[in-house]
C-alpha cells in the first residue's frame, strides 16, 4: 500500500514512466480487441518484432548515411520512430493485401514475417556496433527513459488512435464481424480494413518504442483475452480490456518499483497472471454449474 | 413491376463460371425461391445478386436505389464467428448501419428499429442474451431481424432453414410469409427443401447443371424432387 501511495505522489520521480506504462496498457488492448476477434493473434507477435527490426534498420541507416548516433539524441529517436512506423505499417498492409488473395496458410505467412523480422533485427544490430547498447535499450523498450515531451507526444498519438477507434467503432465492428453484410450495405470495406490496420500499426510502433516488443505484445493480447472471458457485450468487452490493461500496467509498475524488477516483464507477468486467474475462475465456475455439489 | 432483372448473367469464381446465361426477373411483392440440389450454384447466384461476387458476364439491374433502399441480407449462420462477444440486440442493431454514414452514431431511432425488428420475429425477450448462445432457429430469426432493421424492400436469405429442426423451420417460414403478405416485402430465399415452399412461394427458380429456369412450385416434378432428396409434393 505504501508503494502505491508513493507512486501516486505528485512529485514521484518516475511519474512519466508510470503514465507511459498506463497509456500503453490502456490503448494496446483497445487495438488488441480486434486482433483477438479477427483471429489475428499471431500478428500481435509478428508486428512488434517487425517494428523492432524497423528501429534497428533506421539506426543503421542513420550511422551509414549521417554518422555515429548519439545516445539519447533527438535524431536517434526520430529515426527510430520513422523506422518503427514504416516497417509496421508496411508489414501489416502487405499481410492484409496478401490475405485477400489468400492461397497459402495465413499463419505460415505471419510466422515467416516473425522469423525474418527477428533475424533482421539481430543482423542490423550486429552491423551497427556504434549504437549496439543503445539500440538494445530501445528494443527492450526503455519505459524508464520516458520524458515529459516524449510522454506528451505518446499521449497525443495514442489519444488520436482512441478517438478514431471510437468514432468509427460501428464500421470496424461490421467489417470484422460480417464483412459480407458490409459489402451488401455498400460500405467501403477495404478502406475500413486499411484504417483499422493503420491504427494497429501506429499503436504497435509507438508501443514498441515506448515499452518494447514484449510489453506491446503482452498488452495487445492478455487484457482482451481476459476480458473476453467475463464480458458478453462488445462495448463492455472493449472497456474491460482497456481497464484491465491500465490496471495491470499500474500494478506491474508498482511491483517492479517495490521489488526492483525489470519494468516491462513485471507488467506482462501481472497481466498474464490476471488472465490465468480469471481463466481458472471461469472454468471452475462452469464446472460447478455443470456438477453442483 | 420488376424489382430485379438479370440478363444473360454468368457467375463463378475466378474466371471459372458456375452458372451461365442466367436470365430472370423478380416482381415487387413476390415470394420466390432458388431451389436445386446441393452444389448446383444457388448460393453463388444469391451472392452474385447481392454483389458479393462480380458478374463474369451479363447485366444485373435493380429497380431501387441501393444506397437509400438497402437490401435485407441473411447469410448462412455458419459464416458468423461465435466468439464475438455480442448480444442479440447488438447483432440486430448492425442492420441499422446500412442507413448510417461514418461518424453518425446509433441513436434512439435505430434502437427502436432494432427492438421492433426483434419483436417482429418473436425474439424480443432474448435481446440481452448472447448471440452465440441462441439455438439454430433463433439465430436465423435474429439474422432476419437484423436484415429487417435495415428497413429493406427486398429480403434475400441464404438457406435460412438449413440445419434447423422442423418446428423452427416452420416458425421461420411463418415469419417470412407474414412479412411478404402483410408488409409487401419481396422475398428471395435459397433452399433445397421443397416442402417449405408449398402455399408460400409464387415461383421457384430451379438451379441445376449451370442453368436456371423459372417454374411453379406445383410443377416441380418427381425427378426434380428426387434430385433434392425429397418425394414430389413433400
Amino acid at each position: 500500500m505504501s508503494t502505491v501511495l508513493e507512486v501516486l505522489r505528485p512529485g514521484f520521480l518516475l511519474r512519466d514512466a508510470m503514465v507511459a506504462s498506463i497509456l500503453v496498457g490502456v490503448v494496446c488492448p483497445l487495438v488488441g480487441v480486434y486482433f483477438v476477434l479477427r483471429r489475428m493473434i499471431f500478428l500481435g507477435v509478428a508486428l512488434p518484432q517487425l517494428s523492432a527490426a524497423g528501429i534497428a534498420f533506421s539506426l543503421l541507416v542513420h550511422r551509414t548515411l549521417i554518422g555515429p548516433h548519439l545516445h539519447g539524441g533527438a535524431s536517434d529517436a526520430m529515426m527510430a520512430q520513422i523506422g518503427a512506423i514504416a516497417f509496421t505499417l508496411g508489414g501489416i498492409l502487405t499481410l492484409a493485401a496478401l490475405e485477400r488473395r489468400g492461397r497459402e496458410i495465413v499463419e505460415a505467412r505471419i510466422g515467416m514475417v516473425y522469423a525474418i523480422a527477428g533475424a533482421l533485427t539481430i543482423l542490423f544490430i550486429a552491423a551497427d556496433p556504434w549504437g549496439e547498447a543503445h539500440i538494445v535499450n530501445l528494443l527492450k523498450g526503455d519505459l524508464l527513459a520516458a520524458t515529459e515531451s516524449s510522454l506528451a507526444f505518446l499521449a497525443a498519438v495514442l489519444g488520436v488512435v482512441v478517438v478514431v477507434l471510437l468514432a468509427f467503432q460501428k464500421e470496424f465492428l461490421l467489417v470484422s464481424f460480417d464483412r459480407d453484410l458490409a459489402v451488401v450495405f455498400g460500405k467501403a470495406t477495404t478502406t475500413w480494413d486499411t484504417v483499422l490496420y493503420v491504427l494497429c500499426g501506429i499503436t504497435i510502433s509507438f508501443g514498441v518504442l515506448a515499452a518494447g516488443p514484449l510489453v506491446t505484445f503482452g498488452f495487445l493480447l492478455a487484457p482482451p483475452l481476459t476480458a473476453r472471458l467475463v464480458t458478453g457485450r462488445m462495448l463492455t468487452f472493449s472497456i474491460a480490456s482497456a481497464a484491465i490493461g491500465g490496471l495491470t500496467a499500474f500494478v506491474g509498475f508498482c511491483a517492479a518499483y517495490r521489488y526492483d524488477l525489470p519494468l516491462g516483464p513485471a507488467e506482462v507477468a501481472v497481466s498474464s497472471a490476471v488472465f490465468l486467474a480469471v481463466a481458472g475462475a471461469t472454468r471452475l465456475q462452469r464446472a460447478l454449474r455443470l456438477h453442483p455439489a | 413491376m420488376c424489382l430485379l432483372r438479370l440478363r444473360d448473367v454468368s457467375l463463378g469464381y475466378g474466371h471459372r463460371p458456375v452458372l451461365e446465361h442466367v436470365s430472370l426477373e423478380i416482381v415487387r411483392g413476390e415470394f420466390v425461391a432458388l431451389l436445386g440440389p446441393n452444389g448446383a450454384g444457388k448460393t453463388t447466384l444469391l451472392r452474385g445478386i447481392v454483389g458479393l461476387i462480380p458478374l463474369l458476364a451479363g447485366a444485373l439491374e435493380y429497380d431501387l436505389d441501393r444506397a437509400s433502399s438497402p437490401l435485407g441480407y441473411v447469410p448462412q449462420r455458419e459464416s458468423l464467428d461465435p466468439t464475438f462477444p455480442l448480444t442479440v440486440f447488438e447483432v440486430v442493431l448492425m442492420g441499422t448501419y446500412a442507413r448510417l454514414g461514418p461518424l453518425r452514431r446509433v441513436g434512439r431511432q435505430e434502437r427502436a428499429l432494432a427492438s421492433r425488428a426483434l419483436d417482429l420475429v418473436g425474439l424480443g425477450a432474448l435481446a440481452g442474451q448472447r448471440f452465440a448462445s441462441l439455438s439454430g432457429g433463433q439465430t436465423q430469426r435474429a439474422l432476419i431481424a437484423r436484415a429487417l432493421a435495415a428497413r429493406p424492400e427486398f429480403l434475400l436469405l441464404d438457406e435460412p432453414t438449413a440445419g434447423v429442426d422442423a418446428e423452427a423451420s416452420a416458425a421461420i417460414m411463418a415469419v417470412l410469409s407474414r412479412l411478404n403478405r402483410d408488409d409487401g416485402l419481396t422475398v428471395l430465399l435459397v433452399t433445397h427443401q421443397l416442402r417449405l415452399l408449398h402455399g408460400l412461394a409464387s415461383a421457384v427458380f430451379w438451379v441445376q447443371d449451370g442453368r436456371v429456369t423459372r417454374r411453379r412450385v406445383e410443377d416441380i416434378g418427381a425427378s426434380a424432387a428426387a434430385a433434392l432428396g425429397a418425394p414430389a409434393g413433400a
